[in-house]
């Protein structure tokens, strides 16, 4: 039973909250989600460190693979997690964007930082193009409509032998410098990669912990209050579908540069699935999650490989059933992916 | 006229919902829509707000029609509303769910929030104060930094009332604000609505609490089976023949019929 003087206490406690509440500085919103930037810091030693600790080339090229795959499952996170959909076709985005620049640098000479740009905007008219038709990109249909894409650019990459040389794959696409250093597969590639991926973590948290962000998160939570105070809500859900192209198509573009040759294996149904697999795992809208996931998935690719050199039952199609029991289990066991096991005591704080 | 509703029916498919109603609604007062369950009221709100429009007639919200605009574009006009059945955002904390509310004051968008530009930082301190400003209205501030999810009912509508005030409403629409609170609460939301009205905030409620209704209201619009069957202040509604009989008759039936 509470006293009188329990409600007194209480009141008290809640009262002088406030009061100090009015000396806090200036700028520390509490009750605000924000970005953790000791976090951000860690992650940048890490991505630092690497490459001292582990030099073997392999290695590093597997290391540079998932900082690419983390860029998508970035977008991907945003796009799950923030607009409340599911994209079964960001393979097909990362393809665009991959073809996009090996195509304009090898067959017209364009320089890879010029076509950049095509690679990312190409992808962007895309998503705009398919959200826009589907105008209010509700239920289901975004997840249908991009799986339906995701095939089609996948047979086109494929068949359209002229442009893309077909099922052999596109050789031959130049490496690309920066300040007059050629930026290579190994560690300046790896650099370089990890670079871009922290610049899309920072400006990824930027946007989370914005009023954009929290709009975004009341769609998720309510989609009729939120419009009833005045969010336009197709136009959010339209932004992020449209930033998470931009993300692969990004994505693409660094997978073709530093490969000599790209092939539309790389882009099917199956990476697609991958790549929800990574976001999944670490936990939808969760930009950490996202990357944990990448680097995690990417982990496993390695492992299997390296049991395959020891065992030659073990193939890369290994890989898929792993993929599939990791997506099951983490549905039946930690339906909020990785981040919200780390994040289970800090309620509330991405 | 701050708000009219000129002959409107709704139909969702062979039921009608509201029949050819009509009434308007003078800026600085507290209107109240009342009658029994399945009167039509929560359709009327959900038309005013723009959640769907009518099937026929128009509604006119100073001056300009309204009925065919998306809901998003009703609330910038000046309409915002609660929820009958709470709807607040779950998964943030009270202060967060009422800087959403502020969210057609903003500015900045997902380009210059995704580069922090000072803008955006001192945008995003302007929320937070007037946010503030809005629980302290309501008397929530001292839960501003709690999870939304777990508050008490009560601190719900309350919450839910300072989101929907900080969109700057002209007019402001109550869906049963006062359900499920108790005796105390419902005193002290009558309050809270008077001391709306007080700052030139005209409200339209949908109320089943009688007393709160017939305390604060200035004028109150009756619902019977879609139609509107009365319209006057608070003592010529309570001496309505008609009133009486359809209201108490159906509120006989609605509790044997639900054997509440």
């Amino acid at each position: 039973m509470l006293g009188k003087g329990d409600y007194d206490r209480m009141k008290e406690q809640t009262s002088s909250r406030l009061f100090l509440s009015r000396f806090r500085k200036k700028g520390n919103l509490k009750g605000v989600q924000q970005t953790n930037w000791i976090r951000f810091c860690g992650f940048l030693a890490l991505v630092l460190l690497l490459p001292i600790l582990v030099n073997e080339s392999f290695y590093l090229t597997k290391a540079t693979f998932a900082g690419i795959y983390s860029i998508i499952a970035i977008g991907l996170a945003l796009l799950m997690g923030y607009a409340g959909q599911i994209s079964l076709g960001q393979a097909a985005f990362y393809g665009v964007g991959s073809y996009a620049t090996a195509i304009l640098t090898t067959t017209y000479g364009w320089s890879p930082w010029l076509s950049l740009l095509i690679s990312i905007l190409l992808p962007a008219l895309l998503a705009f193009i398919m959200g826009y038709t589907m105008s209010r990109l509700s239920g289901y249909y975004l997840a249908m409509a991009t799986l339906a894409f995701g095939i089609i650019v996948h047979v086109l990459l494929l068949e359209w032998r002229e442009v893309t040389k077909g099922a052999s794959g596109f050789y031959g696409i130049p490496s690309m410098s920066l300040f007059g250093y050629t930026l290579s597969q190994g560690v300046s590639y790896y650099y370089f990669v990890w670079g871009i991926v922290s610049l899309v973590v920072m400006l990824s948290l930027n946007i989370v912990h914005s009023h954009v962000g929290r709009v975004l998160r009341s769609i998720h939570d309510s989609e009729i209050a939120s419009s009833s105070v005045g969010v336009e809500t197709g136009k959010y859900k339209m932004q992020i579908f449209i930033l998470s192209a931009m993300l692969a198509g990004l994505a693409g573009w660094l997978f073709a540069h530093m490969s000599y040759s790209i092939s539309p294996s790389s882009f099917s149904l199956d990476a697609s699935i991958i790549f929800l697999t990574m976001v999944v795992l670490g936990g939808s809208g969760s930009i950490w999650g996202a990357v944990g996931g990448a680097i995690f998935i990417t982990f496993i690719s390695v492992v299997v490989h390296n049991l395959g050199e020891q065992f030659t039952f073990i193939t890369s199609d290994f890989e898929q059933v792993i993929y599939g029991l990791i997506l099951v289990c983490v549905i039946i066991f930690i339906p909020h992916g990785l981040s919200a096991l780390l994040y289970r005591r800090s309620k509330g704080s991405y | 006229m701050l708000l009219e509703v000129r002959n409107v029916t709704k139909k969702f498919g062979g039921v009608v919902a509201n029949k050819d109603v009509s009434f308007s609604i003078e800026q600085g007062q507290i209107v109240g829509l009342i009658g029994p369950n399945g009167a039509g009221k929560s359709t009327m709100f959900n038309m005013v707000s723009a959640v769907f429009p009518p099937t026929i007639g128009e509604i006119v919200f100073e001056g300009k029609n309204i009925e065919k605009l998306p809901n998003y574009e009703v609330s910038r006009l000046g309409i915002a509303r609660t929820f009958q059945n709470i709807k607040i955002f779950k998964n943030m904390t009270v202060i967060e769910n009422v800087m959403v509310g502020l969210h057609i004051h903003t500015r900045s968008s997902m380009l210059s929030a995704a580069f922090f530009s000072p803008r955006t930082r001192k945008e995003e301190q302007i929320l937070y104060e007037t946010a503030m400003e809005y629980l302290k209205f309501v008397g929530l501030e001292g839960l501003y930094d709690q999870m939304s999810s777990s508050l008490p009912l009560g601190a719900l509508r309350l919450l839910e009332l300072a989101r929907a005030l900080a969109t700057k409403p002209k007019l402001l629409l109550l869906d049963e604000i006062a359900a499920g609170l108790n005796h105390k609460e419902t005193k002290e939301m009558a309050r809270l609505i008077q001391q709306i009205k007080e700052k030139g905030i005209t409200v339209f409620v949908v109320e089943h609490d009688m007393d709160l209704v017939m305390r604060i209201c200035d004028k109150i619009i009756v619902l019977d089976q879609g139609s509107k069957i009365a319209e006057g202040t608070p003592k010529e509604i309570q001496n309505n023949e008609d009133v009486i009989s359809a209201y108490l008759g159906a509120d006989i039936e609605e509790k044997a019929g639900e054997g509440a």
